[in-house]
């Protein structure tokens, strides 16, 4: 062979694997199949509503047939614009499940109530559920998602999936879980045994609240004789307790754990890198955030967002914000006792947890 | 001595002397390898932690609370082709708007900039206060330096005029400062222009890597997240407490970082509080913008990283390493060059360190990991984006590496040469691509 052409070869050879790498690179430079910018919502303010309004706005054109329904006591069926079948409910009676019964069992349908729905016992609804009125569920029961224009009920048991709003109050009962959005204009009241993740309304009442209600309010007048320490900003390496009534005026930052007596007081926000516990009857008018777990209780009054980075134990009779100023509870693991209110947001990112009282 | 033995010099005829240089350039090269290789473990450190660690994103589900007043700085320098963007989506975004205040800071502008700003004042009473800046030092740190006169409420929020804020940004990037010991935040940043060209691609996949991985890496890891400068926060009393914006950085935002951290507060990332930014469209303006950031990096260097790995304060021991490692970053890029010149250098003298065997394992296990290093970040962060198709382009980043090495070497260089002729450093403003509104 003649060794310019075999050079030449070699050099050619050579230069195709090194290009080799590259050729999905020049396709997809030229193609530009992946070239929009990453999708970052503008729109969407992490709004827990946000199903619940979407899906408001989907079942807008059923409007007009569930009004028909509603005056003529009637029932409908029929597919909407994205083949998503549907049965309309106009009678305030216990037609969901002979509606029900008349489409295939098996097959999936989208229910929209003009009025109060009962759904049955030990039901599975694959499709949402819009109740105009109030909706009752049926004990074990599995659900996708609920809109209700009034108040919604879970029996013992249900299993929530994706979303819930009520525009009245929201209850479930023992047992139930709440595996997706949980959300309500007025209350959201859940008992013992439920499992739940995100939940919003102006009050979420763990178990029955009211009667655990000892906590006192957060901003009251400072009791005379009290020791107490002020600094605005409290920066310490290390553990730091708070002893059994001592009024803290300013914020905490402690580097290690955190100790909060009963009784205690601090006029401003908490934070410790470490475990924090804090004991009964504990009022903080700022925020608490700890980098770890997270004790809470009971019968204390916190003001502002409360974080725990890991775990987070709240006790019987603990408030969070207030109705007028309401607040986030936030953590990836939240155990919280029946009578605890929060106003506002209690969010368990990974499991949260009622605990029943014994 | 002992360095002699470490060498297997086959010149035979060499001078002694030379043979003593050769053996100290062989140190240097050693000490030059350890730091790359510290880089190394560095970039697959961060990239394993956000494949497969603890996650902290603390503040991302305050949605519900009594919200502070916050002021939201805009700096603008001649950014007629941007501020309406701007100014637009933050009138629209889900915040109190009575506990919202919108300050332009308008730099010194000589285009439409200040003409474009009063029509928003009149558009929207009460919700915007402009800052027309008209004389005084250049520059972002000096303009919004000037700018705190306006500043009243403990948190503000500062956002570049190129910027997008979307619907929920501002109460995500508040959120950090209910905790008491964050003094910054900072949040991601995500290229709008991406699909331009080629370097928009690359610039797309580098932020990806340095926000998915690097920032979220240092966040789970309690190290040290930077603070940009936008889509950023910062706290007004520990801004009071480090003194204020320092007019005389070049890179406001690492100079901010290291005060901060050094008076004992802490910058937090919210990887998910994401903003759209525009990113240079031709290399010499990127070229421009990394020498920018390069010089003032090296500034913060040369200022913070004694004192941050072995002063007296605050700072964790992980936080001074990282925050050291940090700070290297740019002058990484001449260490680089001069290593690849050393080891050029000895080669060619006939050098085989380490008696050569392992010099050769050494490389052939820094060739199979090491050069991947800082690609595997990118292909990670790609990942967790849940990118598809742009990962292929990942063979080209050694283009925009090769570029950048030479421009942060060339803006290190400079930097040596106006510390040596007493030049004044000055502030270039990026330039802008998007179209006139």
């Amino acid at each position: 062979m003649n060794p310019y052409i075999a050079v030449a070869a070699l050099v050619f050879v050579v230069g195709l694997m090194l290009m080799l790498p590259l050729v999905p690179a020049l396709v997809e430079l030229r193609g530009k199949s992946d070239a929009l910018p990453l999708s970052v919502v503008q729109e969407n303010a992490g709004e827990i509503r946000h199903f619940a309004n979407s899906f408001r706005t989907y079942i807008k054109g059923l409007e007009p047939i569930m009004q028909r329904c509603v005056e003529s006591g009637t029932t409908d069926t029929g597919t909407l614009f994205d083949g998503e079948e549907y049965v309309v409910l106009g009678r305030p009676d216990e037609v969901l499940m002979r509606a029900l019964e008349e489409q295939d069992a098996v097959r999936p349908v989208l229910i929209m109530a003009g009025v109060d729905l009962v759904a049955p016992p030990e039901a599975t609804f694959s499709k949402d559920i819009y109740a105009g009125g109030q909706f009752e569920g049926g004990e074990k029961s599995n659900y996708r998602a609920i809109l209700g224009e009034g108040d919604v009920h879970l029996r013992e048991a249900s299993r929530v999936l994706r979303w819930v709003h009520a525009v009245g109050e929201f209850t479930a009962d023992v047992g139930c879980g709440l595996y997706g959005r949980i959300s309500s204009d007025l209350l959201v009241r859940l008992h013992a045994d439920c499992s739940f993740t995100r939940m919003n309304a102006p009050r979420i009442e763990i178990g029955c609240a009211a009667s655990h209600a000892k906590a006192g309010p957060v901003g009251a007048s400072i009791p005379p004789n009290m020791g107490s320490r002020s600094s605005p900003r409290l920066l310490h390496d290390g553990d730091f307790e708070v002893h059994p009534g001592e009024v803290i005026k300013g914020n905490l930052v402690i580097r290690g754990k955190l100790h909060i007596h009963s009784g205690a007081r601090v006029c401003g926000s908490v934070k410790s890198v470490k475990d924090m516990v804090i004991e009964d009857g504990v009022s903080v008018e700022g925020s608490l955030i700890s980098a770890r777990k997270m004790s809470l209780g009971p019968h204390c009054a916190i003001h502002g967002p409360v974080i725990a980075e890991r775990e987070l134990a709240i006790a019987v009779g603990t408030r969070c914000g207030t109705l007028e100023y309401p607040t986030t509870v936030s953590a990836p693991q939240i155990e919280v006792e029946e009578g605890v209110v929060v106003f506002g947001t209690l969010w368990a990112r990974d499991r949260g947890h009622v605990v029943a009282r014994q | 001595m002992q360095a002699k033995l470490l060498l297997q010099v086959r010149h035979d005829h060499a001078e002694p002397a030379f043979r003593l240089w050769l053996c100290e350039v062989i140190y240097v090269l050693y000490a030059i390898v350890f730091v790359i290789c510290a880089y190394t473990a560095r970039h697959y450190f961060f990239t394993l932690n956000r494949l497969f660690g603890f996650q902290r994103h603390p503040y991302i589900d305050i949605d519900t609370a009594d919200w502070p007043p916050v002021t939201v700085l805009v700096a603008a320098h001649n950014e007629e082709k941007v501020i309406a963007n701007v100014l637009s989506a933050l009138m629209t975004v889900k915040y109190p708007e009575d506990k919202m205040l919108v300050v332009p800071v308008n730099d010194r502008s000589t285009d439409r900039t200040r003409e474009i700003i009063n029509e928003f004042v009149e558009r929207f009473p009460g919700r915007i206060r402009p800052f027309h800046r008209t004389s005084g030092k250049g520059g972002k740190a000096a303009a919004l330096k000037d700018a705190m006169e306006l500043v009243d409420t403990e948190v503000i929020l500062i956002f570049d005029a190129d910027y997008i804020p979307g619907a929920g940004l501002i109460k995500q990037l508040v959120a950090p400062f209910f905790d008491l010991e964050v003094g910054g935040v900072m949040g991601r940043v995500v290229p709008l222009n991406a699909g331009t060209n080629l370097l928009t691609r690359l610039l797309d996949l580098e932020r990806s890597g340095g926000y998915q991985v690097d920032q979220q890496a240092r966040m789970n890891l309690r190290l040290v997240p930077q603070h940009g400068g936008t889509v950023a926060g910062v706290r007004l009393s520990a801004l009071r407490e480090i003194g204020g914006w320092n007019e005389n950085s070049l890179t406001e935002d690492t100079d901010l970082t290291y005060r901060l951290l050094l008076n004992g507060w802490k910058t937090a990332y919210q990887n998910r509080s994401e903003c759209y930014e525009e990113v240079p469209e031709n290399w010499p303006v990127r070229i421009k913008q990394i020498m920018r950031w390069a010089k003032g990096h090296n500034q913060a260097m040369v200022t913070y990283s004694l004192r941050l790995l072995l002063g007296k304060h605050r700072a964790t021991v992980r936080e001074r390493i990282d925050g050291t490692l940090l700070l290297g970053v740019y002058v990484m890029a001449p260490i680089t060059l001069i290593g690849w010149a050393l080891a050029l250098g000895v080669f060619y003298q006939g050098v085989a360190p380490l008696h050569g065997v392992i010099a050769l394992l050494s490389l052939t296990a820094y060739a199979a990991l090491g050069n991947l290093a800082a690609f595997f970040e990118i292909a990670a962060a790609s990942r967790l984006d849940g990118t598809r198709k742009r990962i292929c382009l990942l063979p080209f980043l050694i283009l925009g590496f090769a570029v950048s090495i030479f421009s942060v070497s060339r803006a290190a260089v400079s930097q040596v040469s106006d510390l040596v002729t007493g030049a004044e450093f000055h502030w270039d403003k990026t330039e802008r691509f998007r179209k006139v509104l």
